[in-house]
């Protein structure tokens, strides 16, 4: 067929109209004192450097999205290391069940949890029952913990599936000969499947950790007073303080650690020969 | 035997977590108590509520249009898109490749948000074309990915047979490369159809007033307390849309063999 690069125009227009420019006018927006009118300042961001609560914010923020992505590491794991070592057969069956809550709505996930986690909810009545817990009230909800299971439970999927996928190409006979040089399963989880897994499990990463850093709605649901975080302090920002120069410069301080972070992280997704 | 047990044991934990909130969810869409409090007294009254309730279906049928509009401009513009990048050299590619990833990469929070910045740059109210704009965006990237991979795994030597054989372009498009591409095309709409149906946040800082989606209605009775049928009206979408995942994955299957007949 005859080159039509011009076939490629609508899309790259859309993107750069609707994707590029706006982040560009938004870091525009954060440099201006207030409004569209005002003058070039850096006072934005030096309130949020001189601030406490923003600075804090932001490390919670990130440790936060650090103790979720930890944490789906190591659920995805040994989920990931059973379907593809261990019982080997119903793995496509397994993959659909993981994949299948990917198509239901965030929202109602995390709407979901706060029935399940509430004091007098699901999970203390169950709780209860089995002579976990004693009368006390459950007290998770509108916590940093009911936050980190909610975006736990939205975002191992990922996980499982891209550890999933560098597991199935690991050669088994490698795993035999390790075996047969005598070392223990922990030498060999350590210095075989370990490393042979790095990309996947960095690659795995990248889905849940960024995500979480911008994320808005467990939090605002699930997280209460306590449990705010850089999300829901920009969106404050646009919707009841109409701060809005501000709130772009929290955006661009978002956006940046964004970048660094899939830099970084990608650096350990390449496969080592 | 022990470990394929123990092993299946965690499976089976996992799972049971993954389920909890969706099984919860569903069970309680038929509970009476409107505080989806125990014990569990069976009523389809909330189902009941949920047809009187005209908000609620307005913009449930709103998201299905906004939805089904992204979709089908979502792999209109993949399509495109991929056409046009064939025997082109890799830097263009590359440099495309990065563009159409970038809102994948971007948290929605950081592009309903610019875009919003946008309108009021250039002295504009929020309106429908735009919020259908911001859908698209954000959906692009998701058919483009599924149409890549399929483009990938195809053979292009067959469009040059084609034209050999004095078929001009869009004969060759029609005859050869639709066909191959149509299940993708299917699978591509699909996935950018439910980014946009579940999508929050970009509606949330572009839609205009006096109109409302789904998730924006979800989103306020959350907020204002609890509102039994959000379990029910969810309850219908996960089953729609598992029944339309198992009719793509029949369709996809039967249009994959008779490309090998």
């Amino acid at each position: 067929m005859k080159k039509r690069i011009w076939f490629v125009s609508p899309a790259v227009f859309l993107l750069i109209a609707f994707c590029v420019v706006p982040l560009l006018i938004m870091v525009y927006y954060s440099f201006l004192s207030d409004g569209t009118e005002g003058h070039l300042t850096l006072q934005h961001y030096i309130e949020f450097v001189q601030k406490d609560f923003y600075v804090k914010l932001t490390f919670k923020t990130i440790g936060i999205s650090f103790i979720v992505t930890i944490l789906c590491i190591l659920i995805a794991f040994p989920m990931a290391y059973v379907m593809a070592k261990i019982i080997r057969s119903g793995k496509n069956v397994l993959l659909m069940a993981i994949i299948i809550p990917f198509w239901t709505s965030q929202l109602v996930r995390a709407y979901s949890w706060q029935n399940l986690l509430r004091d007098g909810g699901i999970l203390e009545e169950v709780l209860r029952t089995l002579h976990l817990i004693g009368a006390e009230p459950l007290g998770i909800l509108f916590t940093n913990t009911a936050v980190i299971i909610a975006l736990v439970h939205i975002f191992f999927p990922y996980m499982v599936i891209t550890i999933y996928l560098s597991l199935e190409r690991l050669d088994d006979s490698l795993i035999e000969a390790s075996k047969s040089l005598s070392a223990t399963p922990w030498t060999t989880f350590r210095r075989i499947v370990l490393p042979l897994c790095k990309p996947g499990i960095f690659s795995g990463s990248i889905l849940v950790f960024v995500p979480c850093l911008g994320a808005f709605v467990e939090p605002r649901i699930l997280g209460g007073t306590e449990g705010s975080v850089i999300g829901t302090v920009i969106e404050d920002q646009f919707f009841e303080i109409f701060g809005w120069n501000f709130g772009a410069a929290i955006a661009f301080i978002l956006l940046l650690i964004v970048l660094l972070s899939i830099a970084i992280l990608s650096r350990f997704t390449k496969e080592e020969v | 035997m022990i470990k394929k047990g123990l092993g299946w044991f965690y499976i089976a934990c996992v799972l049971i977590f993954l389920y909890a909130p969706i099984v919860v969810l569903m069970v309680m869409s038929f509970n009476e108590s409107q505080y989806n409090a125990l014990p569990f007294r069976y009523s389809t009254r909330w189902y009941e509520d949920l047809a009187q309730n005209e908000a609620l279906i307005q913009a449930s049928l709103q998201s299905i249009i906004i939805a089904a509009i992204t979709g089908v401009v979502c792999v209109i513009l993949a399509t495109l898109l991929l056409l046009g990048i064939i025997n082109s050299h890799s830097r263009l590619k590359n440099w495309l490749d990065s563009l159409v990833v970038l809102p994948l990469t971007i948290p929605w929070l950081i592009i309903g948000l610019s875009i919003l910045l946008l309108l009021s740059a250039l002295g504009l109210d929020k309106s429908y074309p735009v919020l259908l704009i911001g859908h698209i965006v954000v959906s692009l990237p998701y058919a483009v990915m599924v149409l890549n991979a399929r483009m990938q795994s195809l053979d292009l030597s067959i469009t040059e047979a084609s034209a050999s054989l004095g078929a001009n372009d869009w004969t060759t498009f029609w005859r050869i490369l639709f066909p191959l591409l149509f299940p993708a095309m299917l699978a591509g709409g699909f996935l950018s159809f439910i980014i946009s149906f579940d999508n929050f946040m970009i509606s949330y800082f572009l839609i205009p007033t006096g109109l409302s989606t789904l998730p924006i209605e979800i989103y306020a009775s959350i907020k204002f307390g609890f509102t039994p049928e959000i379990n029910a009206v969810s309850t219908i979408i996960i089953v729609a849309t598992m029944s339309l995942l198992v009719l793509m994955a029949m369709v996809m299957r039967s249009s994959l063999k008779n490309m090998f007949k």
